[in-house]
Protein backbone atom coordinates (compact mmCIF):
# COMPACT_ATOMS: atom_id res chain seq x y z
CA UNK A 1 0.00 0.00 0.00
CA UNK A 2 3.05 2.24 0.98
CA UNK A 3 4.87 1.46 -1.62
CA UNK A 4 2.04 2.25 -4.29
CA UNK A 5 0.84 5.64 -2.42
CA UNK A 6 4.71 6.29 -3.03
CA UNK A 7 4.68 5.52 -6.45
CA UNK A 8 1.59 7.75 -7.11
CA UNK A 9 3.19 10.62 -5.44
CA UNK A 10 6.01 10.28 -7.51
CA UNK A 11 4.85 9.89 -10.44
CA UNK A 12 2.29 12.77 -9.80
CA UNK A 13 5.90 14.56 -8.85
CA UNK A 14 7.54 13.94 -11.91
CA UNK A 15 4.77 14.91 -14.23
CA UNK A 16 4.42 17.90 -12.40
CA UNK A 17 7.89 18.49 -12.66
CA UNK A 18 7.53 17.72 -16.75
CA UNK A 19 4.53 20.26 -16.60
CA UNK A 20 6.62 22.79 -15.02
CA UNK A 21 9.73 22.37 -17.56
CA UNK A 22 7.32 22.18 -20.55
CA UNK A 23 5.90 25.54 -19.48
CA UNK A 24 8.88 27.33 -18.49
CA UNK A 25 10.42 26.75 -22.02
CA UNK A 26 6.57 27.83 -23.39
CA UNK A 27 6.92 30.85 -21.62
CA UNK A 28 9.19 33.38 -23.43
CA UNK A 29 9.42 37.22 -23.48
CA UNK A 30 10.32 38.28 -27.32
CA UNK A 31 11.18 36.07 -30.07
CA UNK A 32 14.53 38.00 -30.31
CA UNK A 33 15.21 37.85 -26.68
CA UNK A 34 18.25 36.47 -25.38
CA UNK A 35 17.09 34.11 -23.17
CA UNK A 36 19.29 31.37 -24.26
CA UNK A 37 18.32 27.65 -23.65
CA UNK A 38 21.06 25.14 -24.16
CA UNK A 39 24.29 24.73 -24.99
CA UNK A 40 26.38 28.01 -25.74
CA UNK A 41 30.32 28.32 -26.63
CA UNK A 42 29.90 25.86 -29.60
CA UNK A 43 32.75 26.80 -31.73
CA UNK A 44 35.15 26.93 -29.22
CA UNK A 45 34.52 23.56 -27.28
CA UNK A 46 34.82 21.82 -30.42
CA UNK A 47 37.72 23.68 -32.41
CA UNK A 48 39.29 21.95 -28.80
CA UNK A 49 38.13 18.54 -30.39
CA UNK A 50 39.44 19.06 -33.90
CA UNK A 51 43.42 20.41 -32.86
CA UNK A 52 43.76 17.78 -30.44
CA UNK A 53 42.33 14.85 -32.56
CA UNK A 54 44.10 15.86 -35.75
CA UNK A 55 47.35 17.09 -34.58
CA UNK A 56 50.49 16.12 -35.72
CA UNK A 57 48.21 14.91 -39.06
CA UNK A 58 49.50 15.36 -42.47
CA UNK A 59 46.19 14.26 -44.66
CA UNK A 60 42.89 15.87 -42.99
CA UNK A 61 39.47 15.46 -44.53
CA UNK A 62 36.02 17.40 -43.84
CA UNK A 63 32.84 18.39 -45.25
CA UNK A 64 31.13 21.70 -46.08
CA UNK A 65 27.16 22.43 -45.62
CA UNK A 66 25.98 26.13 -45.71
CA UNK A 67 22.51 27.98 -45.78
CA UNK A 68 20.25 25.38 -43.65
CA UNK A 69 18.06 28.54 -43.20
CA UNK A 70 14.55 26.94 -41.94
CA UNK A 71 15.15 23.53 -43.86
CA UNK A 72 15.31 21.53 -40.21
CA UNK A 73 14.48 18.49 -42.09
CA UNK A 74 16.94 19.03 -44.62
CA UNK A 75 19.79 19.72 -42.02
CA UNK A 76 18.34 16.41 -40.16
CA UNK A 77 19.54 13.90 -43.47
CA UNK A 78 22.59 16.09 -43.98
CA UNK A 79 24.05 15.53 -40.43
CA UNK A 80 22.54 11.50 -40.91
CA UNK A 81 24.41 11.31 -44.22
CA UNK A 82 27.51 13.01 -42.63
CA UNK A 83 26.90 10.74 -39.55
CA UNK A 84 26.59 7.16 -41.78
CA UNK A 85 30.77 7.67 -43.10
CA UNK A 86 33.82 7.30 -41.12
CA UNK A 87 36.13 9.45 -43.12
CA UNK A 88 35.23 13.06 -42.07
CA UNK A 89 37.12 14.48 -39.30
CA UNK A 90 34.91 17.48 -39.47
CA UNK A 91 32.52 20.30 -40.70
CA UNK A 92 32.18 23.79 -41.65
CA UNK A 93 29.00 25.47 -41.58
CA UNK A 94 29.59 28.27 -43.63
CA UNK A 95 27.05 30.59 -42.30
CA UNK A 96 22.57 31.64 -42.99
CA UNK A 97 21.68 29.19 -39.72
CA UNK A 98 19.15 31.25 -39.38
CA UNK A 99 16.28 32.58 -41.59
CA UNK A 100 15.09 35.46 -39.78
CA UNK A 101 17.38 35.81 -36.99
CA UNK A 102 15.17 34.43 -34.45
CA UNK A 103 16.87 32.82 -31.43
CA UNK A 104 14.64 29.32 -31.67
CA UNK A 105 16.13 29.25 -35.03
CA UNK A 106 19.84 29.05 -33.68
CA UNK A 107 18.29 26.45 -30.87
CA UNK A 108 17.01 23.83 -33.18
CA UNK A 109 19.89 24.44 -35.53
CA UNK A 110 22.50 23.62 -32.73
CA UNK A 111 20.49 20.78 -31.63
CA UNK A 112 20.32 19.27 -34.87
CA UNK A 113 23.84 20.27 -35.68
CA UNK A 114 24.95 18.63 -32.46
CA UNK A 115 23.91 15.03 -33.64
CA UNK A 116 27.29 15.28 -35.69
CA UNK A 117 29.32 12.34 -34.27
CA UNK A 118 32.34 14.90 -35.60
CA UNK A 119 32.77 18.02 -34.57
CA UNK A 120 31.89 21.62 -36.52
CA UNK A 121 32.03 25.27 -36.37
CA UNK A 122 29.42 27.72 -38.01
CA UNK A 123 30.32 30.77 -39.93
CA UNK A 124 27.81 34.27 -39.61
CA UNK A 125 25.59 34.63 -42.04
CA UNK A 126 23.64 37.37 -43.57
CA UNK A 127 20.91 36.26 -42.25
CA UNK A 128 22.05 35.26 -38.69
CA UNK A 129 22.83 39.23 -38.40
CA UNK A 130 19.21 40.11 -38.58
CA UNK A 131 17.33 41.94 -35.38
CA UNK A 132 19.50 40.67 -32.11
CA UNK A 133 21.02 37.61 -34.43
CA UNK A 134 24.24 38.00 -34.39
CA UNK A 135 24.11 38.34 -30.29
CA UNK A 136 22.33 35.29 -30.23
CA UNK A 137 24.61 33.51 -32.80
CA UNK A 138 28.09 34.77 -30.70
CA UNK A 139 26.50 33.20 -27.21
CA UNK A 140 25.76 29.92 -29.20
CA UNK A 141 28.65 29.98 -31.32
CA UNK A 142 31.20 32.26 -31.48
CA UNK A 143 32.77 35.07 -32.82
CA UNK A 144 32.57 36.28 -36.42
CA UNK A 145 36.01 35.88 -37.17
CA UNK A 146 37.96 33.21 -35.67
CA UNK A 147 41.02 30.30 -36.82
CA UNK A 148 41.65 26.77 -35.83
CA UNK A 149 44.19 24.46 -37.05
CA UNK A 150 43.02 21.01 -37.91
CA UNK A 151 46.51 18.86 -38.60
CA UNK A 152 48.81 21.47 -40.63
CA UNK A 153 46.20 23.11 -42.70
CA UNK A 154 45.18 26.23 -40.94
CA UNK A 155 41.54 27.55 -41.26
CA UNK A 156 40.61 31.14 -41.37
CA UNK A 157 36.78 31.66 -40.73
CA UNK A 158 35.92 34.99 -42.11
CA UNK A 159 32.70 37.64 -41.40
CA UNK A 160 32.33 39.15 -45.09
CA UNK A 161 28.64 40.28 -44.48
CA UNK A 162 29.29 44.06 -45.38
CA UNK A 163 26.06 45.01 -46.42
CA UNK A 164 24.33 44.02 -42.79
CA UNK A 165 27.35 46.45 -41.12
CA UNK A 166 27.04 49.98 -42.26
CA UNK A 167 31.37 50.30 -41.65
CA UNK A 168 30.59 50.00 -38.01
CA UNK A 169 32.37 46.94 -38.07
CA UNK A 170 35.41 46.53 -40.54
CA UNK A 171 34.27 43.51 -43.29
CA UNK A 172 36.20 41.85 -43.61
CA UNK A 173 38.60 42.84 -41.12
CA UNK A 174 41.80 42.92 -42.69
CA UNK A 175 43.55 43.73 -39.25
CA UNK A 176 41.91 40.25 -37.91
CA UNK A 177 43.90 38.90 -41.28
CA UNK A 178 47.17 40.45 -40.45
CA UNK A 179 47.34 39.07 -36.49
CA UNK A 180 46.59 36.04 -38.40
CA UNK A 181 49.71 36.08 -41.01
CA UNK A 182 51.89 37.62 -38.22
CA UNK A 183 50.68 35.11 -35.43
CA UNK A 184 50.47 31.86 -38.32
CA UNK A 185 50.88 28.42 -35.75
CA UNK A 186 54.22 27.24 -36.42
CA UNK A 187 53.06 23.74 -37.04
CA UNK A 188 50.86 25.01 -40.17
CA UNK A 189 52.02 24.56 -43.74
CA UNK A 190 48.66 25.69 -45.39
CA UNK A 191 46.00 27.79 -45.65
CA UNK A 192 42.00 27.62 -46.43
CA UNK A 193 40.01 30.64 -45.93
CA UNK A 194 35.77 30.10 -45.41
CA UNK A 195 33.80 32.80 -45.23
CA UNK A 196 29.46 32.82 -45.59
CA UNK A 197 29.64 35.98 -48.75
CA UNK A 198 31.89 35.14 -51.72
CA UNK A 199 33.93 38.27 -53.65
CA UNK A 200 31.33 39.68 -56.09
CA UNK A 201 28.57 39.09 -53.85
CA UNK A 202 26.07 41.73 -53.09
CA UNK A 203 26.74 41.30 -49.49
CA UNK A 204 30.87 41.71 -49.95
CA UNK A 205 32.68 44.68 -49.90
CA UNK A 206 33.58 44.92 -53.48
CA UNK A 207 35.47 47.97 -52.99
CA UNK A 208 38.08 46.48 -51.68
CA UNK A 209 37.90 42.74 -53.36
CA UNK A 210 41.39 43.24 -54.80
CA UNK A 211 42.56 44.08 -51.54
CA UNK A 212 41.17 40.88 -49.83
CA UNK A 213 42.87 39.29 -52.86
CA UNK A 214 46.27 40.27 -51.98
CA UNK A 215 45.70 39.79 -48.53
CA UNK A 216 44.47 35.97 -48.46
CA UNK A 217 46.84 35.44 -50.89
CA UNK A 218 49.97 36.10 -48.43
CA UNK A 219 49.05 33.08 -45.96
CA UNK A 220 51.55 30.11 -46.41
CA UNK A 221 50.65 27.76 -48.86
CA UNK A 222 46.57 28.77 -49.52
CA UNK A 223 44.96 25.93 -50.65
CA UNK A 224 41.11 27.23 -51.87
CA UNK A 225 38.51 29.32 -50.37
CA UNK A 226 34.91 27.82 -49.41
CA UNK A 227 31.47 29.86 -48.67
CA UNK A 228 28.24 29.77 -49.07
CA UNK A 229 25.25 32.18 -49.57
CA UNK A 230 24.07 31.60 -53.33
CA UNK A 231 22.66 28.32 -52.68
CA UNK A 232 24.15 26.63 -55.66
CA UNK A 233 27.34 24.46 -55.89
CA UNK A 234 29.97 26.16 -58.14
CA UNK A 235 33.68 26.35 -58.63
CA UNK A 236 35.19 30.16 -59.57
CA UNK A 237 38.65 31.68 -59.92
CA UNK A 238 37.24 34.86 -59.16
CA UNK A 239 40.95 36.48 -59.16
CA UNK A 240 43.24 34.88 -62.16
CA UNK A 241 45.56 33.95 -59.25
CA UNK A 242 45.17 30.07 -59.20
CA UNK A 243 42.75 30.03 -55.99
CA UNK A 244 39.24 28.43 -56.28
CA UNK A 245 36.41 29.61 -54.62
CA UNK A 246 34.03 26.42 -53.60
CA UNK A 247 30.27 27.30 -53.36
CA UNK A 248 28.25 25.10 -50.91
CA UNK A 249 24.61 24.73 -52.06
CA UNK A 250 21.90 25.37 -49.22
CA UNK A 251 20.38 22.37 -47.66
CA UNK A 252 17.55 22.58 -49.51
CA UNK A 253 19.62 21.21 -52.49
CA UNK A 254 20.17 18.71 -50.85
CA UNK A 255 24.01 18.20 -50.82
CA UNK A 256 27.23 19.00 -49.29
CA UNK A 257 30.76 19.43 -49.92
CA UNK A 258 34.12 17.01 -49.03
CA UNK A 259 37.74 18.25 -49.24
CA UNK A 260 40.53 15.85 -48.73
CA UNK A 261 43.57 17.85 -48.21
CA UNK A 262 46.18 15.36 -48.70
CA UNK A 263 50.00 15.90 -48.49
CA UNK A 264 50.85 16.93 -52.19
CA UNK A 265 47.59 17.61 -53.52
CA UNK A 266 43.54 18.02 -52.11
CA UNK A 267 40.65 16.22 -53.68
CA UNK A 268 37.25 18.09 -53.55
CA UNK A 269 33.47 16.22 -54.32
CA UNK A 270 30.02 16.93 -54.22
CA UNK A 271 27.69 14.92 -52.00
CA UNK A 272 24.13 14.40 -52.68
CA UNK A 273 21.85 13.28 -49.68
CA UNK B 1 2.49 64.85 -36.27
CA UNK B 2 4.23 61.63 -35.82
CA UNK B 3 2.17 59.32 -33.40
CA UNK B 4 4.98 57.22 -31.05
CA UNK B 5 4.04 54.43 -28.80
CA UNK B 6 5.45 56.73 -25.57
CA UNK B 7 2.60 59.71 -27.14
CA UNK B 8 -0.41 56.84 -27.13
CA UNK B 9 0.64 55.47 -23.80
CA UNK B 10 0.40 59.15 -22.46
CA UNK B 11 -2.79 60.00 -23.69
CA UNK B 12 -3.89 56.37 -22.38
CA UNK B 13 -2.88 57.98 -18.84
CA UNK B 14 -4.99 61.18 -19.21
CA UNK B 15 -7.89 58.91 -20.63
CA UNK B 16 -7.97 56.81 -17.36
CA UNK B 17 -6.90 59.60 -15.06
CA UNK B 18 -10.25 61.33 -16.72
CA UNK B 19 -12.42 58.05 -16.41
CA UNK B 20 -11.67 57.82 -12.67
CA UNK B 21 -14.77 58.42 -10.59
CA UNK B 22 -13.39 60.56 -8.32
CA UNK B 23 -12.35 62.72 -11.17
CA UNK B 24 -14.55 66.71 -11.02
CA UNK B 25 -15.06 66.35 -15.13
CA UNK B 26 -16.44 62.93 -14.62
CA UNK B 27 -19.04 64.42 -12.26
CA UNK B 28 -20.37 67.17 -15.12
CA UNK B 29 -21.29 64.38 -17.76
CA UNK B 30 -24.92 62.71 -18.23
CA UNK B 31 -25.86 60.14 -16.00
CA UNK B 32 -24.57 56.20 -16.84
CA UNK B 33 -26.86 54.37 -18.27
CA UNK B 34 -26.20 50.51 -17.44
CA UNK B 35 -27.60 47.92 -19.66
CA UNK B 36 -27.69 44.74 -17.35
CA UNK B 37 -27.64 41.40 -19.44
CA UNK B 38 -28.88 39.09 -17.17
CA UNK B 39 -28.63 35.31 -18.55
CA UNK B 40 -28.85 32.14 -16.87
CA UNK B 41 -25.40 31.58 -17.01
CA UNK B 42 -23.35 34.71 -18.27
CA UNK B 43 -24.03 37.84 -16.27
CA UNK B 44 -21.46 39.64 -17.59
CA UNK B 45 -22.53 43.63 -17.14
CA UNK B 46 -22.08 46.18 -19.97
CA UNK B 47 -21.55 49.60 -18.82
CA UNK B 48 -23.11 51.71 -21.34
CA UNK B 49 -21.84 54.80 -21.73
CA UNK B 50 -22.90 58.13 -23.31
CA UNK B 51 -21.04 60.22 -25.69
CA UNK B 52 -17.43 61.21 -24.87
CA UNK B 53 -17.62 58.97 -22.05
CA UNK B 54 -17.47 56.02 -24.34
CA UNK B 55 -13.64 56.88 -24.45
CA UNK B 56 -13.57 55.59 -20.68
CA UNK B 57 -11.52 52.39 -20.79
CA UNK B 58 -13.78 49.83 -19.16
CA UNK B 59 -10.34 47.76 -18.05
CA UNK B 60 -7.36 47.53 -17.18
CA UNK B 61 -4.52 44.59 -17.77
CA UNK B 62 -1.60 43.20 -16.88
CA UNK B 63 0.47 40.30 -19.38
CA UNK B 64 3.24 38.30 -18.27
CA UNK B 65 5.56 36.62 -21.69
CA UNK B 66 3.69 36.47 -24.46
CA UNK B 67 6.41 37.68 -26.85
CA UNK B 68 5.41 41.30 -25.70
CA UNK B 69 8.02 42.17 -22.84
CA UNK B 70 8.37 40.64 -19.40
CA UNK B 71 5.56 42.31 -18.44
CA UNK B 72 3.14 44.36 -20.24
CA UNK B 73 0.39 46.73 -18.85
CA UNK B 74 -2.14 48.83 -20.50
CA UNK B 75 -6.08 48.95 -20.64
CA UNK B 76 -8.44 48.55 -22.81
CA UNK B 77 -12.64 48.91 -23.93
CA UNK B 78 -14.84 45.83 -23.69
CA UNK B 79 -18.16 46.08 -26.32
CA UNK B 80 -20.75 43.89 -28.02
CA UNK B 81 -24.24 42.78 -26.87
CA UNK B 82 -22.32 40.41 -24.20
CA UNK B 83 -19.07 42.35 -23.99
CA UNK B 84 -17.53 39.52 -26.07
CA UNK B 85 -15.63 41.55 -28.22
CA UNK B 86 -12.27 43.22 -26.44
CA UNK B 87 -9.69 45.71 -27.71
CA UNK B 88 -6.59 46.39 -25.28
CA UNK B 89 -3.15 48.52 -25.58
CA UNK B 90 -0.87 47.20 -24.00
CA UNK B 91 3.04 48.54 -22.98
CA UNK B 92 5.45 46.54 -21.99
CA UNK B 93 9.05 45.96 -21.34
CA UNK B 94 12.06 43.73 -22.16
CA UNK B 95 14.86 43.86 -19.74
CA UNK B 96 18.25 44.52 -20.30
CA UNK B 97 19.39 41.58 -19.41
CA UNK B 98 17.59 39.86 -22.40
CA UNK B 99 18.00 42.32 -24.82
CA UNK B 100 22.10 42.80 -25.16
CA UNK B 101 22.57 45.37 -23.04
CA UNK B 102 19.49 48.12 -23.08
CA UNK B 103 15.99 47.75 -22.01
CA UNK B 104 13.25 47.90 -24.60
CA UNK B 105 9.78 48.71 -24.98
CA UNK B 106 6.82 47.09 -26.76
CA UNK B 107 3.94 48.29 -27.89
CA UNK B 108 0.73 45.99 -28.54
CA UNK B 109 -2.34 46.46 -29.94
CA UNK B 110 -4.61 43.27 -28.59
CA UNK B 111 -8.11 42.32 -30.04
CA UNK B 112 -9.51 39.48 -28.12
CA UNK B 113 -13.03 37.32 -28.90
CA UNK B 114 -14.85 36.20 -25.60
CA UNK B 115 -17.91 34.13 -26.64
CA UNK B 116 -18.76 32.69 -23.73
CA UNK B 117 -19.44 33.05 -19.93
CA UNK B 118 -20.46 30.51 -17.33
CA UNK B 119 -21.13 31.79 -13.97
CA UNK B 120 -21.02 29.21 -11.29
CA UNK B 121 -22.75 31.72 -8.59
CA UNK B 122 -23.17 35.21 -8.19
CA UNK B 123 -19.32 35.68 -7.58
CA UNK B 124 -17.18 33.31 -9.62
CA UNK B 125 -17.09 32.86 -13.41
CA UNK B 126 -15.79 30.71 -15.90
CA UNK B 127 -14.81 32.10 -19.15
CA UNK B 128 -13.93 28.46 -20.85
CA UNK B 129 -12.52 29.56 -24.26
CA UNK B 130 -11.34 32.90 -25.89
CA UNK B 131 -9.42 33.78 -28.57
CA UNK B 132 -7.96 36.73 -31.12
CA UNK B 133 -4.86 37.90 -32.24
CA UNK B 134 -1.97 41.16 -31.27
CA UNK B 135 0.15 42.97 -33.30
CA UNK B 136 3.23 43.66 -31.01
CA UNK B 137 6.45 46.36 -31.37
CA UNK B 138 10.00 46.65 -30.34
CA UNK B 139 11.93 49.51 -30.03
CA UNK B 140 15.51 49.66 -31.01
CA UNK B 141 17.41 50.43 -33.75
CA UNK B 142 18.22 46.38 -34.59
CA UNK B 143 14.55 46.15 -35.50
CA UNK B 144 12.98 47.58 -38.33
CA UNK B 145 9.71 47.72 -39.89
CA UNK B 146 10.50 47.90 -43.60
CA UNK B 147 13.72 47.08 -45.20
CA UNK B 148 16.28 49.63 -44.80
CA UNK B 149 17.28 51.46 -48.16
CA UNK B 150 20.78 49.75 -48.68
CA UNK B 151 19.45 46.23 -49.27
CA UNK B 152 18.27 45.59 -52.79
CA UNK B 153 14.19 45.20 -53.29
CA UNK B 154 12.59 42.45 -51.28
CA UNK B 155 16.23 41.23 -50.26
CA UNK B 156 14.68 40.18 -46.82
CA UNK B 157 11.04 40.58 -47.08
CA UNK B 158 9.80 40.83 -43.51
CA UNK B 159 9.59 42.80 -40.54
CA UNK B 160 11.87 42.36 -37.50
CA UNK B 161 9.89 44.89 -35.62
CA UNK B 162 6.40 44.29 -36.06
CA UNK B 163 5.43 40.62 -34.84
CA UNK B 164 1.68 39.35 -35.30
CA UNK B 165 0.71 36.77 -33.01
CA UNK B 166 -2.63 34.33 -32.50
CA UNK B 167 -4.00 33.10 -29.44
CA UNK B 168 -6.24 30.80 -27.63
CA UNK B 169 -7.04 30.91 -23.75
CA UNK B 170 -9.24 30.94 -20.99
CA UNK B 171 -10.40 32.96 -17.87
CA UNK B 172 -11.14 32.67 -14.09
CA UNK B 173 -13.20 35.78 -12.61
CA UNK B 174 -14.12 37.31 -9.43
CA UNK B 175 -16.52 39.73 -8.90
CA UNK B 176 -15.81 41.44 -5.21
CA UNK B 177 -18.61 43.46 -4.52
CA UNK B 178 -16.24 46.24 -3.81
CA UNK B 179 -17.24 49.84 -4.79
CA UNK B 180 -13.77 50.51 -6.77
CA UNK B 181 -13.05 46.50 -8.66
CA UNK B 182 -15.60 45.32 -10.14
CA UNK B 183 -14.65 42.40 -11.52
CA UNK B 184 -10.71 40.48 -11.19
CA UNK B 185 -9.90 37.64 -13.42
CA UNK B 186 -6.72 35.57 -14.40
CA UNK B 187 -5.95 34.14 -17.62
CA UNK B 188 -3.41 32.39 -19.39
CA UNK B 189 -2.88 32.06 -23.41
CA UNK B 190 -1.34 30.04 -25.65
CA UNK B 191 0.29 31.68 -29.01
CA UNK B 192 2.26 32.02 -31.54
CA UNK B 193 3.76 34.36 -34.40
CA UNK B 194 3.67 34.31 -37.61
CA UNK B 195 7.19 33.56 -38.28
CA UNK B 196 6.95 30.30 -36.52
CA UNK B 197 4.34 29.01 -38.00
CA UNK B 198 6.02 29.55 -40.93
CA UNK B 199 8.92 27.52 -39.60
CA UNK B 200 6.56 24.40 -38.40
CA UNK B 201 4.46 24.43 -41.79
CA UNK B 202 7.60 23.34 -44.06
CA UNK B 203 8.88 21.49 -41.28
CA UNK B 204 8.40 17.97 -39.72
CA UNK B 205 10.81 19.13 -37.26
CA UNK B 206 9.46 21.58 -35.38
CA UNK B 207 6.64 20.66 -33.12
CA UNK B 208 3.92 22.64 -32.04
CA UNK B 209 5.75 22.45 -28.39
CA UNK B 210 8.67 24.67 -30.28
CA UNK B 211 6.40 27.25 -31.71
CA UNK B 212 3.95 27.57 -28.88
CA UNK B 213 4.12 29.94 -25.93
CA UNK B 214 2.43 30.37 -22.66
CA UNK B 215 1.50 33.81 -20.94
CA UNK B 216 -0.73 34.80 -18.06
CA UNK B 217 -2.52 37.77 -17.04
CA UNK B 218 -4.79 39.66 -14.93
CA UNK B 219 -7.65 41.85 -16.31
CA UNK B 220 -9.18 44.02 -13.75
CA UNK B 221 -12.65 45.98 -14.25
CA UNK B 222 -12.19 49.14 -12.24
CA UNK B 223 -15.62 51.61 -12.18
CA UNK B 224 -18.87 49.58 -10.62
CA UNK B 225 -21.50 50.74 -11.93
CA UNK B 226 -23.29 53.67 -10.04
Amino acid sequence: MNICNGSVFALAMSSCLAFLSAGCDMIEYHPYDLDINGETGINDKNIRRIESSLAGRKSISFAVISDTQRWYDETEDAVEAINSRNDIDFVIHTGDLSDFGLKLEFEKQRDILNRLVVPYVCLLGNHDCLATGEQVFSHIFGKENFSFTAGNVHFVCLNTNALEYNYTTAVPDFSFLKSEQDNFPAHAEKTVVAMHAGPYSEQFNNNVADFFEESITRFPSLQFCVYGHGHNVSVDEFFNDGILYYECASAKKRSYLHFTINENDYTYEVYSY
Amino acid sequence: MKCTPTKIIFLLCVLTFLSLPESGIAGLSATDTTALHTRKWDKRVHLKYQRWEKLKPTHVKLQYAGGMGMFAVGAGWDYGKRCQWETDFLWGFLPKRYAGGKTRSTFTVKQNYIPWSVSINEQWAIEPFYCGLYMTTITGDEFWKKEPGKYPNKYYNFSTKIRPYIFIGQRFGFNPSHSLLRNISAYYEISTCELYLISKATNRYIRMKDILRLSFGIRMQLFRKR
